[in-house]
C-alpha cells in the first residue's frame, strides 16, 4: 500500500470533465512529478490533494489510513502543504512576520517577537543561498522582494509546518537557476528525511533532475506512471499526448503562401516578450501554441495597443503601424477579442444591438448623429452571419447562452471589415455548437482575405485551424510549425522544450 | 400554450416589469405627493401648483442633465462642482452684461466658455491624472470659490438684465413660466444627445465597461474629458437660468444643487455604478423633489425637519430600487 494514494478521483466544472478515474500513488521519501499537457487536469488533481478543488468523487488513504480532505484545513490536519505559484504572502507585512503568521509565538496574548525572529531565521536558513550575499531579509517587507525571492519565502513557510506531504505547484517557474538549486537541495533533503514531495512542473529538465517517479494525465485520466531512470523524454511526450489520430489541420495548405502579407511584427518587446518577429498572409490562420501563459495572449495586446510596447515595429497592409491605445489600432483595421469574454468583451448592462455596434458607430452616423435605422440594419447582419440566438436586439446581452454571448463580442468586428483579426482563446468555456459555429466564421474570414491570430488553450482547436503556430516559452517563440510539422507531438514537444520527439 | 395564452402571458410580464421600471416607480411617488399634498392642502395638485413646481425645477433639472452624463459615464464619475460652476455662471452673467441687454449674448459667452475651461480641468485631472472624480471635483469647489472671491471682489456686482429675466419668469399660454420651455427644450436635447448620437453610445458603453468599451476602439480619455466639460456646460446654463430668476448674483447662489442633483440623478433611477439610466428618469426626479419640498412647505414642517424627511425618502426610494435590482437577476 503506498503512502499516498488517490484512487477514482472525478471532477466536472459544468460540462467539461477534468477528471475521470484518475489516480496518483506515490511513496515517503520519494519525489513524485505530475506531468500533463494543457487541461490534462493536473493542476485539478493537486488541487483536490490540497483541498482547495472539491471533487465529485476520491478515495484517498495516507499511510493507509482513508483520509476526508474537503477544504485547506483538511489537507493541513493530514500532513499536506503546498506552494501555489499564485502567492498567499502578505506584502506589507515583513518576512518574519509573513513565516510566523498565524502561528505567532505569544504569552498571555503578547508576541514575543525574538522568539518568532529566531523561529523565521531557522526556517529561511535553510535557503540562504537564495538571497544576495546569503543574508535572509528577516526585517524587509515582502513587497520589496524580487518575485524569486518571494516564491522562496513561500516554498519555506510550506516547508517550515514539516509536512508529511509537500506540494509544490509549478514552485520554480519565477525562480532563477540559482534559487532552484537551493530548492531542489532542500528538497533532497527532505526526501532524505522521509517527506513526500509531490512536484507538477513543465519542465521536463527539473523532473528528470529532481523526481524518482511520475504521474502522467491526459484528457483527465491516468496515462501512465513512470520511473523516470527508465524512461526517455520522448516516451514521456508520447505518454502526455497519446497516440490518436488526428484531423490534418491546414498546414498542407499551401495556397496563402502566394499572398501578400496582412501583419508584418520585427523586434517586438514588451515586459513579458522578447523578439517576437512574425508575419501573417492574408486569408492565412496563425496559431500562438504552447504552455498556458507563455505570453500568447500578451502578443495579441500588444499588437492591439492595450500593453505598452517597449520597441520593434509593425506593419498592417504595409503601412508602419504601431498602435499606443486600441482606439489607433481599430483604425488601423484590427479586431481584437478578448480572452476574458465578461471582463472585457462585453457591456453587460446593455442590450445586445449596443454591445454589436460599439466598434463601428462612426461608420453608421454623420457629424456624430447615429442612423437608428442603419445601425439596426448592421447589427441584424452580424447577428444573423454568426446564428446568435436572440429575441430582441434590445433584450440586454446578458439573457444570451455563453455561446451567443461570444458570439456577440465576435461578431462586434464584423461590422468594423477588419483586415487583422486577433482571437485570444475565442472559444473557451462555450458550448459545442457554438464553437463550430465560430470555427466557421474564422473559415469565411480567412476566405475573405482576413489575416488571423489565434491563441488558443485547446490544442486540438490550435492544430485543426492553423495555417502555421507559433510556440512561446517564456515571452519569446521558440518554434513554427508548418505543413506536415502540425502535430500534436511536435506541438507538446516544442511547447515543454524538448529536443525532439 | 396557444399564441393569445403567450401574448396574454407576454403582457403580464410586461407590465410588471413596467412597474419596476424606476421611471415609473419615482413617477407614482410623484403622483402619491401630489395626492397627499392636496389631503394637506387643498389646492396642492392644482394646475398652478404643478407649473409652479416645474418652473422651480427647472433650474435643478437643467443642472442635473450634466451630472447624470457624468454618473452614466461611471467609473465612479460623479460631479460634486455643478453647484460651484453653476454660482460661478450666475456671478460672471450679473458682473458681465452689468443688468444690460445689449451686454447679454456677451455674457453668456463669457460664462460658457469659463465654466467650460472649468470643467476641462476636472476632465482632464480624471481621465489623465487619474485623480478619483470624486476628490477631483471637490477640490474644484475650493478652486472655483476662490475664483469666485477674487472675480467679484466677495460682493458681485451687476445683476441680471431684463431680457434673461423676461426669459426664465415671463408668463405664457396657461401661466407656464419661460423657465419650462427652456427645460423642455434641454431636455429633449438631453435625450437624444444620450440616445441619438456617437457621443451618447460612448457614455453607456464607458458606464458599461469600461475595459471593453476601450477595447472596442473608444479613446476613453478624451470622451471622460467630454463628459465634465458637457456637465460643466450644463451647470452654467442652470445657473444663469436661476440667475434670471433670483435677479442678482450672490457667491453662494446655486451651491446647493452639488448634492441634491446627484439626488435627482439617483431618484430617477440612474445606477451610481454608471451605464444604465437616463435623463428621463432626471428629470422626474428633479419634479420629485421640488414637490416634497414644496409638500413639506405647505405641511409647516421647519427646515431642519424637512431636511430628515427629504433623507428618509431619499433612502426608501433608493431602497426599492436595489430591491427591485436585485429581483432581477
Amino acid at each position: 500500500m503506498a503512502f499516498l494514494a488517490m484512487r477514482g478521483v472525478d471532477k466536472r466544472f459544468g460540462g467539461v470533465i477534468a477528471l475521470r478515474d484518475a489516480s496518483l500513488h506515490a511513496e515517503r521519501g520519494e519525489v513524485h512529478g505530475l506531468l500533463g499537457a494543457n487541461g490534462s487536469g493536473k493542476s485539478t488533481l493537486n488541487k483536490i490533494l490540497t483541498g482547495v478543488v472539491a471533487p465529485d468523487r476520491v478515495d484517498i488513504t495516507i499511510d493507509g489510513r482513508p483520509a476526508a480532505i474537503s477544504g485547506p484545513h483538511d489537507a493541513h490536519g493530514h500532513g499536506v502543504a503546498a506552494v501555489y505559484q499564485e502567492l498567499s504572502l502578505i506584502p506589507d507585512l515583513s518576512v518574519t512576520a509573513n513565516l510566523v503568521l498565524a502561528s505567532e509565538d505569544a504569552r498571555l496574548g503578547f508576541l514575543r517577537r525574538r522568539a518568532d525572529r529566531e523561529r523565521a531565521a531557522e526556517v529561511l536558513g535553510r535557503f540562504a543561498a537564495a538571497f544576495p550575499g546569503g543574508n535572509l531579509p528577516l526585517d524587509v517587507p515582502i513587497g520589496n522582494l524580487s518575485p524569486g525571492e518571494q516564491q522562496v519565502v513561500e516554498i519555506a513557510k510550506a516547508v517550515a509546518r514539516r509536512p508529511n506531504i509537500l506540494v509544490l505547484d509549478e514552485a520554480t517557474a519565477s525562480l532563477y537557476s540559482a534559487q532552484v538549486e537551493v530548492v531542489f537541495e532542500v528538497v533532497r533533503e527532505l526526501k532524505a528525511a522521509g517527506t513526500l514531495v509531490i512536484f507538477p512542473s513543465h519542465r521536463l529538465g527539473e523532473i528528470f533532475e529532481l523526481c524518482d517517479r511520475a504521474t502522467v494525465l491526459r484528457n483527465g485520466e491516468l496515462a501512465g506512471e513512470v520511473t523516470l531512470a527508465d524512461t526517455s523524454e520522448s516516451e514521456l511526450v508520447e505518454l502526455m499526448v497519446g497516440s490518436l489520430a488526428r484531423p490534418a489541420g491546414r498546414g498542407h495548405q499551401v495556397a496563402t503562401q502566394e499572398r501578400a502579407a496582412r501583419l508584418e511584427v520585427s523586434g517586438l518587446a514588451t515586459d513579458r516578450l522578447r523578439d517576437i518577429d512574425l508575419s501573417v498572409r492574408a486569408g492565412e490562420v496563425v496559431g500562438l501554441g504552447g504552455l498556458a501563459g507563455q505570453g500568447q495572449s500578451e502578443l495579441l495586446n500588444a499588437l492591439f495597443g492595450s500593453t505598452r510596447v517597449r520597441q520593434g515595429t509593425m506593419e498592417v497592409d504595409g503601412r508602419p503601424e504601431l498602435p499606443r491605445h486600441p482606439k489607433r489600432a481599430v483604425t488601423a483595421g484590427l479586431a481584437l477579442v478578448p480572452g476574458d469574454r465578461t471582463r472585457e468583451g462585453l457591456l453587460p448592462v446593455r442590450p445586445i444591438l449596443e454591445n454589436l455596434t460599439v466598434p463601428s458607430l462612426r461608420r453608421r452616423s454623420r457629424f456624430g448623429v447615429l442612423s437608428h435605422e442603419r445601425e439596426r440594419e448592421a447589427a441584424r447582419s452580424a447577428a444573423e452571419q454568426l446564428q446568435i440566438k436572440y429575441g430582441s436586439l434590445d433584450d440586454g446581452v446578458m439573457t444570451l447562452s455563453g455561446g451567443n454571448q461570444q458570439k456577440v463580442v465576435v461578431g462586434k468586428w464584423l461590422l468594423t471589415e477588419p483586415s487583422v483579426v486577433l482571437l485570444d482563446d475565442p472559444t473557451k468555456g462555450i458550448d459545442v455548437r457554438a464553437k463550430q459555429e465560430l470555427y466557421e466564421l474564422i473559415t469565411a474570414l480567412t476566405t475573405d482575405g482576413v489575416a488571423v491570430l489565434l491563441n488558443s488553450s485547446d490544442d486540438d482547436e490550435l492544430l485543426g485551424l492553423s495555417h502555421r503556430i507559433l510556440v512561446f516559452f517564456e515571452g519569446r517563440i521558440v518554434a513554427e510549425l508548418t505543413g506536415d510539422g502540425l502535430t500534436a507531438e511536435r506541438l507538446v514537444a516544442a511547447a515543454l522544450q524538448v529536443a525532439s520527439a | 400554450m396557444n399564441t393569445a395564452q403567450l401574448r396574454e402571458r407576454m403582457q403580464a410580464v410586461e407590465a410588471r416589469d413596467l412597474l419596476r421600471h424606476p421611471v415609473v416607480l419615482s413617477l407614482l411617488v410623484l403622483v402619491a405627493l401630489f395626492a397627499a399634498g392636496n389631503v394637506a392642502a387643498p389646492g396642492f395638485a392644482s394646475f398652478g401648483s404643478l407649473t409652479n413646481v416645474l418652473r422651480i425645477a427647472a433650474f435643478l433639472g437643467v443642472i442635473a442633465a450634466g451630472q447624470t452624463i457624468v454618473i452614466l459615464g461611471g467609473g465612479e464619475g460623479i460631479d460634486l462642482s455643478v453647484g460651484k460652476i453653476a454660482t460661478f455662471s450666475t456671478v460672471i452673467v450679473a458682473q458681465v452684461s452689468q443688468g444690460q441687454d445689449e451686454r447679454l449674448l456677451l455674457a453668456i459667452v463669457t460664462a460658457f466658455a469659463y465654466c467650460g475651461l472649468i470643467g476641462l480641468g476636472n476632465g482632464i485631472g480624471v481621465a489623465y491624472l487619474r485623480i478619483p472624480p470624486l476628490v477631483m471635483t471637490l477640490g474644484m469647489v475650493g478652486v472655483v470659490t476662490g475664483i469666485i472671491r477674487v472675480y467679484s471682489g466677495g460682493q458681485p456686482e451687476g445683476r441680471a438684465p431684463a431680457m434673461l429675466s423676461a426669459l426664465v419668469n415671463g408668463t405664457t399660454v396657461g401661466g407656464i413660466r419661460g423657465s419650462v420651455w427652456i427645460w423642455l427644450v434641454v431636455a429633449v436635447f438631453t435625450i437624444w444627445l444620450l440616445r441619438g448620437t456617437t457621443f451618447g453610445r460612448r457614455v453607456y458603453a464607458l458606464g458599461a465597461n469600461r475595459r471593453a468599451a476601450e477595447l472596442s476602439g473608444i479613446n476613453l480619455q478624451r470622451n471622460l474629458v467630454l463628459l465634465y466639460v458637457a456637465s460643466s456646460l450644463y451647470a452654467a446654463l442652470g445657473g444663469m437660468l436661476l440667475l434670471g430668476f433670483a435677479g442678482a448674483a450672490s457667491i453662494n447662489l446655486a451651491d446647493q444643487y452639488q448634492l441634491i442633483s446627484i439626488a435627482a440623478v439617483v431618484i430617477g433611477g440612474t445606477t451610481l455604478a454608471g451605464g444604465v439610466g437616463g435623463y428621463l428618469g432626471t428629470a422626474v426626479g428633479a419634479v420629485v423633489l421640488q414637490t416634497m419640498r414644496n409638500l413639506l412647505i405647505v405641511l409647516d414642517i421647519p427646515a431642519a425637519g424637512r431636511q430628515v424627511v427629504n433623507g428618509i425618502i431619499l433612502i426608501v426610494l433608493l431602497s426599492l430600487y436595489g430591491r427591485q435590482r436585485r429581483l432581477r437577476q
